[in-house]
């Protein structure tokens, strides 16, 4: 009926996450066995690939073992593709219903089925066909035996006629097989596991490509999400074609010390971790951020798990962060939630959402700490790690902030793990000194980046947020009143340097001055000594004169003679 | 299941033999009926046989998925099924109760 081909052609599901874990879709002409527990999302996944063919193109039948046409029809409707595809003519139903009271005696055959299946996709191109719970018929098999024997029938009849078929089943436990076709998984090459368990008293559901023959698959168990647009699996998101490259360009964060700390600001497309114990202006400085983005024109998403938009942005103006016409004009989307609501991959899931709906150039979330309140299995480190992949695939700058408790600093963002993902670590905190709380900021790590790691001051004003340098007293840093009075100490203490070494000065000069003074009283004092001497070498003389002329009368008196 | 009391022109209740082609089954069931229709006393009974395989819009319109299949309809319109290679005497003698010899 179609041409010898051996080599596996694979078809698109139409869910992204599927296609990614399947390298691409799910082998044409071939049968995929999917397993799972009452609730897993067996038929809501049939219907939604089903869908998706329909809308390229193509058709199919869906033949229903366990549901009336008109409950496969009701539950297909309350998707958001379920419209169309009730509304098209390419598929049929087929109510393969065992009749109320119908009885067996002997093993029977299913060459009925499949005929009647021809006979409904004989005119469609390449068409899908679902068995929707073949254990419903195959179960009254006498022998075991006899039912896996004809599900690989039911496989070669899709090699044989073109048919790419989904065959579903009850699972039991952990079994890969549906109940009472123990072994029917080795006759098809590919097997989807659902699971649907309830942990904290909520659903989780998981699926798992448990095989793929000859093609290569991603074999992990990864959540699975049932929403308005049917299956998701938000852990699995498609990689955009136009990922960006990291840049080296960097952006501001409206406060220009800040920025010049970190060497220019964080770069585009980066993460930045902002943790800190309550009330230590986590918010205002992601407010900062996305504040700053607005000026330059571009996009935030805000994700608050905290606090509702309106106090939200009243609060931030008093300080002189005015988001309210940034909102207004579209450039700033506030998006409140309540980490309890839901399940983490369901918040995953909404954020992926979000972000592929308004396309940020800046993304938010305050705190992503909350995410360890969502209930879930799959921990809040793995969906902070999917959601700040997905936002730098696309290019967006991520700022997170992350409560910390009050007796370790680090708790919260260690049991996240964000400060280990993160590119950019800034550390919020308070110091308390002479009665007052003086808030911190200081830079732990920032990738690429020579920063500094000198612990500042933040201060907000009606002004916004700044930074004042903080005043290092031997191994501590002072803040606030304490920085202050600090500051006017060391004023004091330079200026009464100052007096002494002028006062010192002065009595140095004076003693120089009184050094002067006496060597000048000693040169004098030398002059009348010496001019004392003199005088008395003078009298020395003349009286040893006046006693020679005495002792010699001729002397004396020639002398008289003379003198007369 | 009493319909005796306006016993109407085809008092029979009609009887389907669905097979498909000449699976071994279908054989055997075809057989089984035959020998438990005589054992009944029912050799005038004529099943009607429809072969599936040519005919495949049938398992929609009867709804029969699984062959061989045996369907009875009785007066009152109700329809009954008994699938399988009719191996199981007790079972088809059972299924075959009260249908009259015309």
């Amino acid at each position: 009926m179609r041409d010898m081909n051996w080599k596996l052609e694979k078809r698109s599901t139409g869910i992204p996450g599927l296609d990614r874990l399947t390298r691409g879709g799910l082998p044409e002409h071939q049968a995929t066995l999917i397993v799972g527990q009452a609730g897993a999302g067996k038929t809501v996944l049939t219907l939604q690939i089903l869908a998706h063919a329909i809308a390229e193109g193509s058709g199919g039948v869906f033949v229903t073992f366990e549901e009336s046409p008109e409950q496969v029809r009701r539950n297909a409707d309350s998707f958001s593709w379920g419209e169309a595809l009730n509304g098209s003519e390419s598929w049929f139903t087929i109510d393969a219903r065992m009749p109320v009271g119908a009885e067996r005696s002997g093993a029977f055959d299913i060459d009925g089925l499949l005929a009647g299946i021809q006979a409904k996709v004989d005119q469609l191109d390449r068409p899908w066909v679902v068995i929707d719970g073949i254990d419903q018929l195959l179960q009254h098999q006498p022998d075991q035996a006899f039912a896996v024997d004809q599900v690989r029938q039911i496989n070669e009849r899709c090699e044989k006629s073109g048919w790419t078929l989904l065959l579903s089943g009850k699972a039991e436990g952990e079994s890969v097989s549906p109940r009472h076709l123990k072994g029917i998984e080795y006759m098809l090459p590919t097997t989807l596991v659902l699971t649907a368990a309830m942990i904290d008293r909520r659903l989780h559901r998981h699926l798992r490509v448990a095989k793929y023959r000859g093609s290569s698959h991603v074999p992990d168990q990864v959540p699975l999400i049932i929403n308005d647009d049917g299956i998701q699996l938000p852990y699995q998101a498609v990689i955009p074609d136009d990922r960006v490259k990291a840049g080296s360009d960097r952006i501001d964060t409206g406060i220009a010390r800040l920025d010049s700390l970190l060497d220019g600001g964080p770069y585009r497309g980066s993460s930045t971790l902002i943790s800190g114990r309550p009330g230590t202006a986590k918010s205002t400085l992601s407010a900062s951020f996305s504040e700053a983005a607005a000026r330059r024109d571009e996009r935030t998403l805000y994700l608050s798990f905290d606090e509702m938009e309106s106090p939200y942005v009243r609060n931030l103006a008093s300080v002189g962060i005015e988001l309210q016409p940034h909102i207004d004009a579209g450039r700033i989307r506030f998006h409140s939630r309540s980490a309890w609501s839901g399940l983490i991959t369901e918040h995953v899931l909404m954020l992926q959402q979000q972000i592929v709906d308004f396309d940020p150039h800046l993304l938010v979330i305050d705190p992503i700490s909350a995410l360890l309140k969502a209930a879930g299995c799959e921990g809040p480190r793995a969906a902070t790690e999917r959601i700040l992949e997905f936002a730098r695939n696309r290019g967006i700058t991520t700022v997170l902030t992350s409560l910390t408790g009050d007796g370790d600093r680090e708790d919260e963002s260690t049991a996240v793990h964000v400060s280990t993902i993160a590119d950019t670590w800034i550390v919020l905190d308070y110091n308390e000194r002479g009665g007052e709380r003086n808030r911190s900021l200081s830079i732990v790590k920032s990738r690429g980046s020579a920063h500094s790691n000198q612990q500042r001051e933040l201060t907000l004003s009606s002004n916004g947020i700044d930074l004042a340098d903080v005043y290092e007293y031997g191994t501590e840093v002072l803040m606030g009143t304490a920085r202050l009075q600090k500051e006017i100490e060391e004023r004091v203490a330079v200026r009464s340097r100052k007096l002494e070494h002028e006062q010192r000065r002065q009595e140095l000069e004076r003693r120089i001055e009184q050094a002067k003074n006496e060597a000048e009283r000693l040169a004098t004092e030398i002059e009348l000594e010496d001019r004392s001497f003199d005088e008395a070498s003078r009298m020395d003389r003349e009286y040893l004169e006046r006693m020679k002329s005495r002792r010699d009368p001729a002397r004396r008196e020639k002398k008289r003679g003379e003198d007369e | 299941m009493n319909a005796s009391s306006d016993v109407s022109e085809s008092p029979v209740p009609e009887l389907i033999l669905f097979i498909t082609g000449n699976a071994p089954r279908s054989h055997r069931a075809r057989k089984n009926l035959a020998e438990a229709l005589e054992s009944l006393d029912l050799e005038s009974v004529e099943p009607l046989e429809i072969d599936l395989m040519k005919h495949p819009e049938h398992t929609v319109n009867y709804s029969v998925f699984a062959t061989p299949a045996l369907l009875r309809t009785d007066d009152s319109g109700d329809v009954r099924v008994l699938y399988g290679d009719l191996s199981d005497e007790r079972k088809l003698s059972n299924f075959l109760g009260e249908i009259r010899s015309s």
